[in-house]
């Protein structure tokens, strides 16, 4: 048994995430019998990177936070102060912590015709298909799972989102979320192939799909080596957030949410994150296509986490850009959406592909 | 019939507009224009001609009526003093605040004020007696500046001035119409020489000849008050300028 255990914590010492900074500290923590294991078994850079980053502590930070910037920066763009009156010296910072108690204090209504198991476990099941990516993206050298095929998980992963919004409009059985469904299936068919063909250029690129050797193989980023690439997947994304200027499924002005309709309380909170999770996973996908993962300067005392901190802000930068285009473009209508993403998105996506091949070629 | 179509744009002209739609979201969210007015903490300054709460000077109303008889949401009420004068009363519940009041107003009784955030405890206290009239309400002021709107080019922007913007509005006294009574109609008066009794400053004399009672109106001392022409009871007296 003890052999066991110790050979469980030599494998965990073995991989462990690397601060040159804090090992003094971590030095003197290891040695305490209890404490040291947690700390061991915590820094083991595969659940570090489900736990803490990127997985599940981040994702839920930037839940916490990314609703604040997209309404502060939206504010700032037109004109306006946005969240202000909670915590008014920070900005209104807190403001959706403040909406999430409201959202889980509020009664769960569900309405007699709704489909009542489906209805109540399809918020909670969405986050499957969001926590489940992060496993395979990496955050530097911190990786939860490493795969020779990470970045298809990934993209088949990410698919998965409409399945779930799908039963969402299905279980409420009322017309606006049938509605806002079939909205969500028409613009999935727009936006998915061009977004698979747009990633498959970059795969075809880098000659592997496996996430740590693509961020290590981008001395040039990918951005430079394949912009065309880069500019489909981006629209691509935004179109598979379904967010201003593609917020067709959930059109708050004539569907009044679409999918989201027969929601209130604790599950309406949990829907209401599912956009802002796959704006997550599309930024951190992006950013190791296109920016190269956690590479950059790196910064010597900080070891493992210079990568971490890298791939993270590298990320919220690419949130930050999909988020603003709700302040600049309106909403397409569904037939302009599935025109941009059968026509130019697709034809931006397959030149892409080209121009991948003669880069392989030539280089 | 003309048809609208949306205009057509070549792809070079495409990416222009993006890109200038691009540009004008970056450079605001670095160097953000603002027009929004954080009400308590600062006020907007309102011109000197804004429509807002009425305040009332007793000492110069002659009790015309005016008002009463102009307001069209019939908010006004005139209402007797303990002096047997009529002075206003306006329920801000039916005010529609078009200072039609003020501006038929002879003598500059009626005052505006830039004031525009009363609150009243209940719908029967919307109802200002004269009494409440004649000071403006009490305010508590957190503003420390002020705000004012310029429109220069095509933009309009916001300007934030240190200072407190004056509620109170000093507008100049009207220039006033010399009034006096005078007896359109001698034939209809029946001499009941209630005229004479309501007149303050007796201009209005009564001598009894032998065809009956007549009345005498002393022009030069009339100040126009006008109370001996709301009291006629044949209606035969009216204003007229001097």
């Amino acid at each position: 048994m003890t052999g066991t255990v110790e050979a469980l914590i030599n494998l965990m010492m073995a991989d462990q995430v690397a601060i040159p900074l804090l090992d003094p500290i971590l030095n003197i923590l290891y040695g305490i019998p209890l404490l040291g294991h947690l700390l061991a078994l915590i820094l083991w850079k595969p659940l570090f990177a489900a736990l803490i980053c990127p997985g599940f502590a981040t994702l839920g930070g930037l839940l916490m936070l990314l609703p604040w910037i997209e309404r502060k920066l939206v504010a700032r763009i037109q004109w306006r102060i946005g969240p202000h009156e909670i915590l008014p010296r920070m900005g209104g910072v807190i403001q959706l912590l403040a909406d999430s108690l409201r959202f889980l204090f509020q009664e769960v209504i569900v309405h007699r015709d709704a489909k009542q198991p489906y209805f109540l476990q399809f918020p909670v099941l969405s986050f499957i298909p969001a926590l489940l990516p992060l496993l395979f993206i990496p955050a530097g050298t911190i990786i939860a799972i490493e795969s020779p095929y990470g970045a298809q998980i990934v993209l088949a992963m990410v698919t998965l989102f409409p399945l779930f919004i799908l039963g969402l409009g299905w279980a409420s059985n009322s017309r606006f979320a049938y509605i806002g469904t079939v909205r969500e299936a028409f613009v999935y068919f727009g936006y998915e192939i061009a977004l698979i063909v747009s990633a498959f250029a970059m795969i075809v690129l880098y000659g592997t799909s496996d996430p740590l050797a693509i961020s290590g193989m981008q001395q040039v980023p990918g951005i430079i080596l394949n912009p065309v690439a880069a500019l489909a997947f981006f629209i691509a994304s935004a179109m598979a957030t379904s967010r201003l200027p593609f917020e067709i499924p959930e059109a708050d002005q004539e569907l009044a949410g679409g999918p989201h309709v027969e929601y209130s309380g604790i599950l309406f909170g949990l829907i209401y994150v599912i956009s802002y999770e796959k704006v997550y996973i599309l930024s951190g996908l992006m950013t190791l296509l296109f920016l190269g993962g956690g590479s950059g300067p790196e910064i010597r005392v900080l070891g493992d986490l210079s990568g971490l901190i890298w791939f993270i802000l590298k990320t919220l930068l690419v949130m930050i850009a999909l988020i603003a285009l709700r302040a600049i473009y309106p909403r397409y209508r569904l037939d302009q959406a599935l025109r941009i993403g059968w026509n130019p998105v697709f034809t931006l996506s397959t030149i892409a592909v080209g121009v991948s091949l003669m880069e392989v070629l030539l280089l | 019939m003309r048809k609208v179509v949306a205009p057509d744009y070549t792809v070079f002209e495409h990416v222009k507009r993006h890109a200038e739609a691009v540009k004008t979201a970056i450079r605001e969210a670095i160097i953000p224009e603002s027009v929004t007015c954080s009400y308590p903490k600062e006020r907007r300054k309102m011109p000197a001609s804004f429509r807002g709460y009425l305040i009332f000077d007793p000492d110069r109303c002659i009790s015309c009526f005016g008002c009463a008889f102009i307001c069209p949401a019939n908010a006004i009420r005139m209402k007797e003093a303990e002096d047997g004068r009529y002075y206003p009363t306006i329920d801000y519940g039916k005010c529609i605040f078009c200072h039609f009041c003020l501006d038929s107003c002879p003598e500059g009784a009626l005052k505006p004020t830039k004031i525009h955030d009363v609150a009243y405890r209940d719908l029967d206290r919307m109802l200002t007696l004269t009494e409440e009239m004649i000071e403006p309400p009490e305010i508590i002021r957190e503003d420390k500046r002020y705000v004012e709107y310029v429109i220069d080019g095509r933009d309009l922007h916001l300007r934030r001035v240190d200072g407190e913007d004056e509620l109170l509005v000093d507008l100049p006294p009207p220039s006033k119409v010399e009034r006096i009574v005078s007896c359109i109609d001698p034939e209809s008066c029946t001499g009941c020489r209630i005229c004479e009794e309501v007149c303050e400053h007796g201009v209005i004399r009564s001598s009894v000849e032998e065809d009956g009672v007549r009345m005498v109106i002393d022009s030069e001392r009339c100040t126009g008050c006008g109370l001996c022409v709301k009291e006629c009871s044949m209606r035969v007296l009216r204003l007229v300028r001097r």
